[in-house]
């Protein structure tokens, strides 16, 4: 609602957030998106079918019997002209906006700087776990300084390798529910029995993958959690155990490995499968990113870092976090974290940035118009977004 | 839900209120007309004076209402304004374009206003406020900004972030291109914009004005950062350290005012025993010359910086002179004990004074013989824990020097007090005395004192 009251003013803006995992798209002004879909596309073997426009970042075409789209029917856009925005680190494809697409206007930003918008801040630093990387990204003042970005690839896919393993180690087969036609209940830790579907169309290799994929990170997600304190023998042995039941029925209790596997995002030391101790862990790539920092801003940073990204919704994170952080932090330093407890607001909190944005009034002299573009070129998108 | 002011509008009334001008705020919160005309009936009267307050309320009250026989309506003043919506006729919205007079392109974009807003101005375009980064042309330049560190692009690619970025130095530090010119500091940038601006004031401003320049300090600022880092980069083990350090600080500080306090207390008691002894020896001469009369004038002429203080009477007429003799309450039992045995030894009747000052001057005495003993063994102990050895002799002789003006001066007071005192007694008998006095209150000083110490 517009009226100077709030300082909003409703232009019909679209927020889209391509990251690597899942894409979200809705209107500007809302406060979720109202489209989450997987950052995948489907390919049907044997016509091509035009690319749907989010695959600028190079996501593998699956090949597979039945075919998958995105679904943008989802949006149900009724006008024609309407400006688009997305947040993305890299630059996106802006020729294929204007011209492709004919929008009147556009605008990217980077997603730190929307993160910690939508967390009321204008400066602090963003700590961005999700699938792919984490990130630590320090924002000054809405700008984001981009030499002292700390990237690890100890994320979410890091973890779904490591529960991968330890499924390998228990010998316990990964069968994804397309495939299961009926199952019986098995005792705690007997191998499963069940019976396969008849009548299978012939599956591609990819697919499949991506299927057992969803199986394992249903089971990162209510599975793992990060202990108080470094990983310790005892400790973990105490912990209560938590039992899952995969799709196929075998089902086990889960105590000591729960708190091993997400150790290695905090301490890759002993993580398996990791060449060498070059890896930082959460709490070096933060301390490092800000080190790296003008001194002069560092509380400014320390007094806001916010928690986003889905991989941090592991219990525990948070906690563990703060306490790493109030460690290698002066005693002087006020150390403030901030990390919204509802899923909701922690994985879309780029996106609802951007819709924060697309709503004020003094946004709207911010928009790269189609003339701009015309007159300009692609230099005026980096001029004028920051 | 329809309210009336929807239903008239459907049926197309002339409604009561015929206000259809733009709603304010007072009509959908809190709109009680009636109230703001009542203020100005009221009149107040001045109660006169003399006439206390209650009186005059039983008389003349400001409402000049009956009281109340009904519980009064307390909504309107402690209830929480609810808004009143939907009182007036429900204003129309449109989508329509509109052009931003911050942009500079001129593009036409749409959103929803209400239809009464036509027309007018963007309200949001008067946040475009910028940063004033002064702009020079080429010919300032190569007159007076010309400066051998920077070269005119690099210049000129300082000022283009600046602008772009509102002086936030930085966000500039960060964007600055590194690889083509030089990897400058903060304050570097900083320092080069601020000449130039200054620079260019002093040459822009009229003859005669005296523009006000900002100075920056480039070397001030990097040791301050530098400082900084440090005090950052400390580790606990350093801070704990600060912080014994600090505490090890203050012992010895308040250590330090204990004794220098002491020293006060000694230096006092010690010239009040010199002024007394003058005082006395003043006297004695004086007798002898003057009547004995003289005597009782100058008594009180006698500096009270030490010892009991005795309450001068002020009776007219005779009084007996035993009277003054009389302690006054303020002095402790001991105090009233030691002095009732030393004048039991000496069998003497005596001005208290003086008995009392030597009594304080043996406590103080014994006092600093326990320290001295005190810091002898800790001296000791801290030689033996360092493996050094030191003869005794030496260390003894050391602190035994540290003190002999004081015992000196003791020894000679006491002297003189016993000289005064003892006046009829031979040479002999005053030694004798002096050893007594000293080894019989030293047990009851010693016992008194060590309660006092620890």
């Amino acid at each position: 609602m517009s009226g100077g009251v709030y300082g909003g003013d409703e232009v019909g803006a679209l927020v889209f957030d391509i990251g690597s995992y899942t894409v979200r798209a809705g209107y500007a002004g809302e406060d979720c998106p109202k489209a989450d879909f997987p950052t995948v596309i489907g390919v049907t073997l044997d016509r091509e079918d035009g690319s749907a426009p989010m695959e600028t970042d190079g996501e593998k075409p699956k090949q597979s019997g039945t075919a998958y789209y995105i679904d943008t029917n989802q949006l149900r856009v009724p006008r024609e002209q309407m400006e688009v925005m997305s947040p993305l680190k890299n630059g996106m494809s802006t020729s294929l906006m204007f011209e492709h697409y004919n929008i009147p206007a556009f605008f990217l930003c980077k997603t730190a700087v929307l993160s910690s918008f939508a967390n009321g801040r204008s400066t602090g630093l963003v700590l961005d776990s999700g699938a792919t990387h984490t990130t630590a990204i320090p924002v000054h003042d809405g700008y984001v300084l981009q030499q002292c970005i700390v990237k690890s690839p100890l994320a979410g896919d890091f973890m779904s390798m490591q529960c991968r393993e330890l499924f390998q180690d228990l010998s316990v087969e990964i069968v994804p529910p397309y495939i299961i036609a009926s199952k019986d209940p098995v005792r705690e830790g007997s191998p499963a029995s069940w019976k396969k579907k008849e009548k299978l169309p012939q599956v591609t290799r990819s697919w499949h993958n991506y299927m057992c994929n969803t199986v394992i990170q249903d089971f990162q997600a209510s599975v793992l959690q990060v202990s108080d304190s470094p990983y310790d023998e005892q400790v973990a042995a105490q912990m209560p155990t938590v039992h899952y039941e995969l799709p196929n029925g075998y089902n086990c209790d889960f105590g000591a490995e729960r708190l091993k596997i997400p150790e290695g995002l905090f301490d890759p030391s002993n993580a398996k499968g990791l060449s060498g101790n070059t890896m930082l862990g959460v709490g070096h790539v933060v301390t490092t990113s800000v080190g790296m920092c003008d001194i002069d801003i560092r509380p400014g940073l320390y007094g806001s870092v916010i928690v986003t990204g889905g991989n941090t919704l592991i219990q525990g994170f948070t906690d563990r976090l703060n306490r790493e952080l109030s460690q290698k932090t002066p005693p002087s330093m006020r150390l403030k974290l901030i990390a919204n407890n509802t899923t909701v607001e922690r994985r879309f909190s780029a996106w609802i940035g951007g819709s924060i944005l697309a709503s004020l009034g003094t946004f709207q002299q911010m928009w790269i118009s189609k003339q701009e573009y015309e007159e300009g070129g692609k230099q005026c998108v980096d001029r004028k977004c920051p | 839900m329809a309210t009336g002011a929807d239903v008239r509008d459907i049926l197309e009334l002339a409604g009561a209120e015929n206000d259809t001008g733009p709603i304010s705020k007072k009509d959908i919160i809190n709109s009680d007309k009636k109230k703001s005309k009542k203020s100005t009936e009221t009149l107040t009267f001045k109660r006169p004076e003399g006439m206390h307050r209650e009186v005059y309320a039983l008389l003349y009250s400001d409402k000049k209402d009956a009281p109340p026989l009904l519980p009064s309506d307390t909504t309107q003043g402690y209830r929480t304004v609810k808004a009143k919506l939907g009182c007036k006729r429900v204003r129309p919205w449109k989508w329509m374009p509109f052009t931003n007079p911050a942009r500079k392109d001129g593009a036409i974009f749409h959103h929803w206003r209400r239809a009464a807003e036509e027309g007018k101005d963007y309200p949001f375009a008067r946040f475009n406020k910028t940063v004033q980064v002064p702009v020079y042309s080429e010919q300032e330049y190569q007159q007076h900004l010309h400066d051998d560190g920077w070269t005119k692009a690099e210049t000129d690619h300082l000022f283009d972030l600046c602008k772009r970025f509102d002086l936030r130095f930085v966000v500039i530090h960060d964007r600055y291109d590194h690889q083509q010119y030089r990897k400058r500091s903060v304050e570097d940038l900083k320092e080069r914009y601020y000449n130039i601006c200054g620079k260019l004031a002093k040459v822009r401003a009229a003859t005669g004005s005296e523009p006000k320049v900002y100075i920056f300090d480039a070397g001030h600022e990097k040791r301050r950062k530098e400082q900084l880092e440090r005090l950052f980069n400390r580790t606990p083990e350093q801070v704990a350290e600060e912080e014994y350090l600090v505490q090890e600080l203050r012992k010895i500080e308040t250590r330090k005012k204990e004794r220098e306090k002491k020293a006060q207390d000694l230096q006092k008691l010690i010239t009040a025993a010199d002024t007394t002894t003058e005082m006395r020896r003043a006297e004695r001469k004086a007798t002898k010359k003057k009547l004995p009369q003289k005597r009782e004038t100058e008594k009180p002429a006698v500096p009270e910086t030490a010892g009991i203080k005795f309450p001068d009477f002020k009776s007219a007429g005779v009084t007996l002179r035993s009277q003054r003799m009389k302690l006054p309450s303020s002095v402790g039992q001991k105090k009233i004990k030691a002095i009732e045995q030393i004048l039991t030894e000496q069998g003497v009747d005596l001005n208290p004074i003086d008995l009392v000052l030597v009594y304080e001057l043996k406590q103080a005495h014994a006092n600093c013989e326990y320290e001295q003993q005190m810091l002898q063994h800790r001296y000791e102990a801290l030689l033996k824990a360092s493996g050094a050895s030191v003869p005794q002799s030496e260390a003894t002789g050391l602190e035994g020097q540290a003190w002999p003006g004081v015992e000196e001066i003791k020894t000679e007071a006491k002297e003189q007090i016993i000289d005064v005192v003892g006046a009829p007694l031979t040479p002999n008998s005053v030694r004798h005395i002096n050893t007594v006095t000293f080894t019989h209150a030293h047990p009851l000083i010693s016992q008194s004192i060590l309660p006092l110490v620890i």
